[in-house]
């Protein structure tokens, strides 16, 4: 990939596995040094391992997004590791729960999903405020198809990933004057949880792929990571409010 | 016998609730059995503009993540009631949901995230004879007058090609009864914008 990200600094929440991961390697690849922010050091740490031997600069750095020490802990890594902080990719959720309606959401499930959603977004943006105003940085939240056309089963997800756009429209506004871009990605991808799913229903990839105009579901690494390094590049230095859907045309109509 | 909503805030839903005349209007949940819930409890955290590097995180908590739970919560509780009557639930939301605000991040946060929940709601209550329903508004329906015209300015919005923005008690709640209506039951999930046409969109 051409290496449009040289001299640049990126952390990558969630970055232990799934699109996180890929999106983690795609910026390295373009020449980032990338810090894996993840929960559990069993992911982050090997993520970050991966990114050495491929022969680019990358550390782990364990962050539980919903506490504001640990994402202020996290920046505070990085630039004492790296120099300086450029790329902000907002990635982890926790995971959705089961399929049903809302009045059937654990009460759990809907504390974990605002928590590492809405408030961990507003965590990362305000940590990270002043080193992306000095850098001309940037910001991507990881939203979905779900935040926009909305979800019968996942409610609450479809409920936190909208917040998440409401959230990078204004902060594109209130940040356009200090030269900082916010935008977003809303993937659809292999990930740990679409894994799951698919092993425990055999028909579900198939069914996903019929309805995809360009038949399979996104590569984390080498479908969606390019647009985050799009994003993140100078390529897209007038873009800011946007949201990318990178589901294969799977949601034409959003 | 009088139709049976659920009122939930203060402001424009005060305002609202003054134009829903023959209807019985509870203020707090509770109601065995329900016709419509609107919801518009907008905290004052939320509805004063602030940089998002101002806001500390319990400022943050209280402006978006607090009412948000507590909205999801209410859908939850009110769902039963709705079922019984096949109601109608609405959520009205500020224009800076969709449109982005300079300084309102938790507030545009909050109303976008009602806005896809009332979105995914509709998508499986529909079994149950239940509609959900968002309704986008002009700024002035949320803000103090300057703060309104501020947005307004920032934004670049229209001048109202009416001469005027909708009238809370006049026009919205008028829709939100006609929303609650048989005659609206083809419209599932739908993201209103009454604003007199300050937006336009799409």
């Amino acid at each position: 990939m051409t290496r449009l990200l040289t001299d640049k600094v990126a952390i990558v929440t969630g970055a232990g596995q799934g699109v996180g991961e890929g999106i983690a390697r795609a910026l390295a690849d373009a020449g980032a040094a990338v810090v894996i922010a993840a929960r559990r050091a069993e992911n982050g740490k090997p993520a970050a391992a991966v990114l050495r031997e491929r022969g680019h600069e990358a550390s782990f750095v364990r962050c539980d997004v919903t506490l504001e020490t640990d994402v202020e802990a996290a920046i505070e890594h990085t630039i004492d590791t790296h120099g300086r902080l450029d790329i902000v990719v907002h990635n982890a959720v926790s995971p959705p729960g089961p399929p049903g309606p809302v009045q059937a959401v654990d009460p759990n499930v809907i504390t974990a999903q605002i928590a590492t959603s809405t408030t961990a977004s507003y965590l990362f943006a305000r940590a990270a405020h002043p080193h992306l105003a000095a850098n001309r940085g940037t910001l991507i939240l990881l939203t979905s198809p779900a935040g926009m056309e909305g979800s019968g089963n996942l409610p609450v997800y479809a409920t936190v990933k909208g917040a998440q756009r409401g959230l990078l429209k204004s902060l594109a506004r209130e940040w356009g004057p200090d030269s900082i871009r916010v935008n977003a990605i809303a993937p659809v991808a292999w990930t740990p949880a679409m894994t799951t799913a698919t092993q425990a229903n055999p028909t579900l990839q198939a069914r996903l792929e019929a309805r995809t105009p360009l038949g399979r579901i996104g590569d984390p690494e080498t479908d969606i990571g390019p647009v985050a390094v799009f994003l993140a590049s100078d390529m897209a230095r007038h873009m800011t409010g946007q949201t990318m859907a990178v589901d294969g045309g799977r949601y034409l109509g959003l | 016998m009088a139709r049976r909503a659920l009122i939930v805030g203060t402001g424009v839903a005060d305002r609202i609730a003054a134009g829903l005349s023959g209807w019985e209007i509870e203020r707090t949940p509770g109601a065995e059995s329900l016709d419509l819930v609107v919801w518009a409890d907008y905290p004052a955290a939320a509805c004063a503009p602030c940089r998002l590097t101002d806001l500390s995180l319990a400022e943050w908590d209280e402006a978006c993540d607090r009412p948000l739970r507590t909205v999801i919560d209410l859908a939850c509780e009110a769902y039963e009631a709705l079922a019984a009557n096949s109601g109608t639930f609405v959520v009205l939301v500020p224009l800076m949901a969709s449109a982005g605000g300079a300084e309102y991040t938790a507030l545009a946060s909050l109303g976008e995230g009602i806005r896809l929940l009332a979105k995914s709601l509709a998508k499986t209550w529909g079994a149950d004879g239940i509609t959900a329903h968002s309704i986008t508004l002009d700024p002035h329906a949320f803000l103090a007058a300057q703060d309104a015209a501020d947005i307004a300015a920032d934004n670049a919005l229209h001048d109202p090609p009416l001469g005027r923005v909708p009238d809370d008690t006049d026009d919205i709640a008028p829709i939100i009864e006609w929303l609650a209506s048989g005659n609206a039951a083809p419209l599932v999930g739908s993201s209103l914008v009454v604003d007199g046409g300050l937006w336009m969109p799409g």
